[in-house]
């Protein structure tokens, strides 16, 4: 891959950004999944690696974080935009060398951002940890060239239209460019107090609402319709699911900070549109699942629908809850325990986690022309995502009512940490599984490369059978 | 761009431009991927319906805001009665407080903003102090250890500052309504500008 950093654009194989990418966010997805086992066994056993500071919870909880969002689902994200963008648009991608110094780049500035993130540099807002200059680096290095990728492809394309997941791929790459320079703002002008608080929460909500969840509500758009052959059910909901994230997503961040002392009217108002969160939500579903009719066999036999679909499922609860759980009746009991860790893993490590899963597993496959190595790994890998998810998400919460419980009713803490222990080690267990699970993955998709089935031209992936 | 707007729940674009849509419709290839042109199924239109409803109703009552002084002045009446001073117990005194106050103030949400007789000590003379001072009660809530003032911007009093309660009508309300007016109207009006939903394209023609 290296090699053709230095060659001329036109030299570059198509696809070559998107395959680095790939390898990448895979790549970090077993070490952020790893870090975040770390971390869990370090909650279900308090003894475990103790001493060093470095190994502190303190130090290791916010790598964790910041390598799965801009390691694996961000790069995942990239790598989809890399390949899908082109295929819409019936052309190529604008800079496949501008893509691979992108990626380069990328895991160059990601890689030292989480090196002080562990040495304890920290801006010590959530979400938005790193400090600025990694901040200004990510902006200028990582998001501003990819959405000059994005968008000088879109503008190159082939085509009058442009496709549903294109809409969202445009606006997205725009929108994190805003919400990364903007977001920070704190930082870069010491801005303090309830503004700083504003912003932090500001940034939080809208990188989940305005990058992670549209980016992978778009996978689905391509990937369904690709994958089965349906047309897509309806443009028209395509709009609705379009301008609703938009709208409603880009608002409710003062929903954050119910208990902080803002202007209860804009509580009022974040409170409202975060109810209204639900509107793309049912866009979004039932497009995708009116999008499968007469295809449903596929949710069993084809491992991208089933990543696919599983993903969309699963934006049913994430909504329901991030729907009403902010509003002040259920988020004074829930504010600050584990129920909200839960809910954080179901958006990133549910929802989000399967829809680009799909795409990296069609991608990849797609791009090199190498059928999927071992069905059975990818099964596996699956079913251990699945579960371990399935593990750590039902136990984060019954811990988060237990943690909402003791809160109210002023239940001494040491209570609580002993009620809730069983539900850490449930977490640890969860979360090790997700790690070995993608540990499985990274394998079976560098043998895909170097020993998969070649597929011919003009054939898809899953449209060959399994020799293995 | 041309309009039309005899048949508005239709279509919004005159004919010619509608059979220029179709064609192109119909045409394209993107990518190998094709859309299909169907109506909001009304299912989804009930549940879109029902989320806007759902969202100003669930948060109307601004249900779960923090207690106000107001909510405890009972409370810390009753401290000063001699059947609570004599009780030595602090559980017990605390009982015999929520004894006296049932029926008296918002039992509801005094069940759902417990407190115990430390709580109260740190903000019985806080409220003493409000009390004495003539204020309403109701614009000061309590937020840990402390009393302020409450972050409510309602009806204007008499020197033009605002009171510091709930209206009924709240500004982040009245923005939320047009908010969603705008929005709907917009979107309306983006999909009528769409063919007919009444016509499918013919995929692979």
């Amino acid at each position: 891959m290296f090699k053709y950093l230095l060659a001329k654009n036109e030299d570059i194989p198509a696809g070559s950004a998107a395959v680095f990418f790939g390898f990448s966010s895979i790549i970090w997805f077993v070490i952020g999944t790893g870090l975040g086992s770390f971390n869990a066994a370090k909650l279900a056993f308090p003894d475990f690696v103790t001493g060093n500071i470095y190994f502190a919870f303190g130090h290791m909880r916010q790598v964790h974080v910041m390598a799965v969002i801009f390691g694996w689902i961000s790069m995942a994200f990239a790598m989809a935009m890399m390949y899908i963008t082109p295929a819409l648009g019936n052309s190529k991608l604008w800079s496949e060398k501008l893509g691979l110094w992108n990626c380069l780049f990328w895991n160059v500035g990601l890689a030292l951002g989480l090196t002080v993130l562990w040495a304890g540099i920290t801006s010590g807002r959530e979400y938005s940890d790193f400090p600025w200059p990694i901040d200004l680096y990510l902006a200028v290095f990582v998001f501003i060239p990819l959405a000059t990728n994005v968008w000088m492809t879109v503008l190159t394309r082939k085509t009058q239209g442009i496709y549903t997941t294109n809409w969202f791929f445009i606006a997205a790459v725009f929108m994190v460019i805003i919400v990364f320079l903007v977001g920070n703002s704190p930082e870069f002008f010491h801005l303090t107090g309830l503004t700083e608080a504003y912003l932090t929460w500001w940034f939080a909500h809208n990188v989940l609402g305005l990058w992670i969840t549209p980016v992978a509500a778009a996978i689905a758009y391509y990937t369904v319709p690709k994958v089965t052959g349906n047309p897509l059910y309806s443009h028209r909901i395509g709009h609705l699911h379009f301008w609703s994230v938009v709208v409603f997503y880009s608002t409710p961040a003062a929903h954050h900070l119910m208990s902080a002392p803002l202007p209860e009217w804009l509580k009022s108002f974040a409170s409202v549109e975060g109810v209204l969160i639900l509107v793309p939500a049912i866009a979004f579903v039932s497009n995708i699942m009116l999008t499968m009719r007469g295809k449903w066999y596929m949710f069993v036999e084809n491992i991208e629908i089933r990543f696919t679909i599983t993903g969309c499922l699963m934006a049913i609860p994430l909504n329901m809850q991030g729907g009403f759980q902010q509003t002040r009746a259920i988020n004074w009991y829930i504010h600050g325990t584990g129920w909200i860790v839960a809910h954080a893993h179901l958006a990133l490590l549910g929802f989000s986690t399967f829809l680009e899963g799909a795409a990296v597993y069609l991608g990849l496959q797609t791009i090199m022309r190498r059928k999927l190595y071992s069905l059975t790994l990818a099964n596996l890998h699956f079913w251990m995502l699945l579960i371990g998810f399935t593990i750590y998400w039902v136990s984060m919460t019954i811990a988060g009512l237990i943690q909402g419980a003791g809160k109210i009713y002023e239940v001494p803490y040491i209570d609580v940490v002993i009620a809730e222990h069983p539900y850490m080690i449930a977490r640890w267990i969860g979360g090790t599984l997700v790690f070995v699970g993608n540990i499985l993955w990274l394998y079976n998709m560098w043998m895909t490369a170097r020993v998969g089935t070649v597929v011919p031209a003009g054939r898809m992936p899953h449209e060959l059978s399994y020799e293995r | 761009m041309s309009w039309n707007f005899d048949r508005p729940l239709v279509t919004l674009c005159d004919a010619s431009t509608n059979e220029a849509d179709k064609v192109l419709w119909e045409k394209e290839d993107l990518g190998g991927i094709t859309e299909d042109n169907n109506r909001m199924p009304v299912p989804v239109v009930l549940l879109v319906v029902l989320t806007v409803l759902t969202a100003f109703a669930v948060t109307f009552p601004l249900w779960g805001q923090r207690p106000t002084a107001a909510l405890y002045a009972g409370y810390v009446k009753s401290m000063d009665l001699p059947e609570v001073q004599a009780i030595q117990d602090d559980t017990a005194a605390m009982a015999k407080i929520i004894q006296l106050n049932v029926g008296k103030g918002d039992d509801a949400k005094l069940e759902r903003h417990p407190l115990g007789m430390n709580d109260l000590r740190i903000i019985k003379p806080q409220i003493e102090a409000l009390v004495a001072k003539g204020v309403n009660l109701e614009e000061y809530t309590v937020v840990g250890d402390l009393i302020v003032n409450a972050n409510f911007e309602g009806n204007k009093k008499a020197d033009v500052t605002p009171e510091r309660i709930q209206p009924w009508w709240d500004k982040g309300y009245t923005i939320d309504i047009f908010y969603v007016i705008y929005f709907f109207l917009m979107v309306i009006i983006l999909i009528k500008r769409l063919p007919p939903s009444t016509w499918q394209p013919r995929h692979n023609h």
